[in-house]
């Protein structure tokens, strides 16, 4: 299940303090899920005792975070089956490898997005990913043609 | 490297320590070449190589009614052999195509169905149909490898304009998850029902039943001249055993445009069987040398369940496990040859078993795809005795 900032706040102190260098507790939750910040940086929910149930269940909340690589995306393993599709759909995958993966064979660059390796989806370069860096594009074309559901987006 | 998993015979394995660019399914036989591997067993106990061989030789030259069955799995040089053994026994031969889609490829060996390779698919085809197989499971890679996903030819815009991909199907599979965007999933309750829809559509009549359906998929069909069907298991059911209907709606639409036929077959060389015993003797599968006819009575099953036959040579398939126990439990009553890479239910209670080589890893010689493409198989390990020169001793024994 994606992640919404929403839920992020709702679980958050939401006294507006600044302590963390935002303006609100609402850009905050923004920015935790986009990764820019970190929940630690929230202080009075470490500190405070009052917070105490929130923060496990925020930490709890917050957990698929680690998993997931730079661009929000996680793959679960035992639910590909190795079909392949996302390789092929992937508009990075069809300019840059015209005869490899954009023709259906495997990759035949040395730095894919992802290839399939023991039979699953594993991720070699996270960074030529159009959901990479500032100027982002929330491309979703790999999780889109994934019948089950084993590509998932932290934002959904 | 040329994956024998299943009949997509994927050519772009590729491995280095690891398994790349195979699904799940092929990674595995890769992976664990060495795991669960048969050994040459004799009524259960392990034997000498030589001492099964020669076993297994007394049992065939004793037989009076031997059944050779399964093959799908190997190469066509050792279907060749086998082909020659049973034809020198006067015995009966069957793989599983007659229970899988042996039917289908009969007809398009016969040319009564107009067929294509899955290349010119990929260059050329804009509507694909998956008419009753979910192929995310069964050929994981064939959407992304040849139909629906792939750019090439003149569909260079691959799945997002240059194709429609149309899903027939008894329930929501994984497959028809995948029809989105161009696309189009038909639950049906009867195949021809939908069948009837099309062909009324093409009269210019308006159908009953998937009338949005029909009509876009005849439109759809008529921008392009290349649309392709490939059918699987579902479809052989839906049709119930009459295939004239089908023929009819195929011929019907190739008036108006371009359709063809491939069927969504799961052994690797089930095709390969079929060929080469139309070529020897105008019939696919369940053929009687003593008889010189095929038919129904002569499948593998039905032979087992009339108690028709004294013994069995069964290559690289697992019969107690993939027949029903009914009549899989007939096997303790004949005497039954294995020749199996791996150990399985069916070495379990084969009174000789011979380990072979795994077609394609250890062992050379081609296939064929099961839309009639030769493939040569490229090993990358040596081990001997292969199912070819085990059939070849046997023949020779006889």
């Amino acid at each position: 299940m994606p992640i919404t900032p929403m839920e992020v706040y709702k679980l958050l102190p939401k006294t507006n303090c600044r302590k963390c260098g935002e303006p609100t507790c609402m850009s905050f939750a923004f920015k935790v899920i986009n990764r820019e910040k970190n929940i630690e940086e929230c202080t009075p929910l470490f500190e405070d005792d009052r917070y105490s149930r929130q923060r496990d269940e925020l930490l709890k909340l917050l957990e698929p975070l680690k998993e997931a690589t730079e661009t929000g995306l996680i793959v679960t393993e035992d639910l590909c089956v190795g079909c392949a599709n996302c390789i092929v759909v992937c508009p990075v995958h069809a300019a840059e490898d015209p005869y490899g993966s954009a023709a259906g064979s495997g990759p035949k660059i040395e730095d894919p997005i992802f290839r399939l390796e023991d039979g699953v989806l594993k991720v070699i370069n996270m960074t030529k990913c159009r959901r990479y860096g500032k100027n982002r594009i929330l491309c979703v074309a790999c999780r889109e043609n994934c019948p089950s559901d084993a590509i998932r987006f932290l934002e959904g | 490297m040329i994956c024998t998993g299943c009949s997509c015979l994927c050519d772009d394995i590729v491995v280095d320590g690891g398994v790349r660019n195979a699904c799940r399914r092929g990674a595995g036989i890769f992976r664990f070449v060495n795991e669960g591997r048969a050994k040459p067993m004799i009524n259960g106990e392990v034997v000498d190589f030589e001492k099964a061989m020669d076993a297994a030789g007394d049992i065939i030259g004793n037989s009076e009614k031997l059944a050779v069955y399964g093959l799908d799995t190997t190469t066509v040089e050792a279907q060749q052999k086998a082909i020659e053994l049973a034809k020198t026994k006067e015995a009966y031969i069957d793989d599983n195509s007659s229970f899988c889609l042996g039917d289908f490829v009969e007809l398009i060996l016969k040319e009564e169905l107009p067929t294509t390779t899955l290349d010119e698919v990929r260059n050329n085809a804009y509507v694909v149909f998956y008419w009753g197989t979910d192929v995310y499971h069964s050929l994981s890679r064939h959407m992304s490898r040849f139909t629906y996903y792939p750019r090439g030819g003149k569909r260079q815009r691959g799945y997002e304009e240059d194709r429609f991909l149309v899903v027939v199907d008894v329930r929501r599979s994984h497959t028809a998850k995948l029809a989105k965007k161009n696309a189009r999933f038909i639950e049906v309750g009867d195949d021809l029902e939908l069948i009837d829809a099309i062909l009324k559509v093409l009269d210019g009549k308006a159908p009953e039943k998937f009338a949005k359906d029909a009509v876009r998929i005849v439109k759809e069909m008529q921008k392009a001249d290349f649309n392709v069907i490939i059918g699987g298991l579902g479809l052989k059911y839906g049709l119930k055993g009459d295939y004239q209907q089908f023929l009819e709606f195929v011929r019907r639409v190739n008036e108006v445009t371009n359709l063809y036929f491939i069927p969504a077959g799961c052994h690797p060389n089930m095709r390969g069987f079929n060929q080469l015993l139309f070529e020897k003797t105008g019939h696919v599968n369940r053929y009687s040398f003593r008889d010189e006819e095929a038919g129904e009575k002569f499948a593998f099953p039905k032979l087992l369940e009339d108690g028709e036959i004294d013994a069995a040579l069964i290559v690289g398939t697992d019969p107690v496990n993939s027949l029903p126990f009914d009549i899989a439990k007939k096997l303790k009553d004949i005497k039954t040859i294995l020749i199996d890479p791996r150990q399985s239910l069916t070495a379990e209670i084969a009174d000789v078993v011979l380990p072979s080589a795994i077609s394609g890893l250890e062992t050379g010689g081609t296939m064929i795809r099961i839309d009639g493409v030769k493939v040569e198989l490229a090993p990358f390990l040596e081990k001997k005795p292969d199912d070819v020169s085990i059939i070849s001793s046997l023949l020779e024994a006889v």
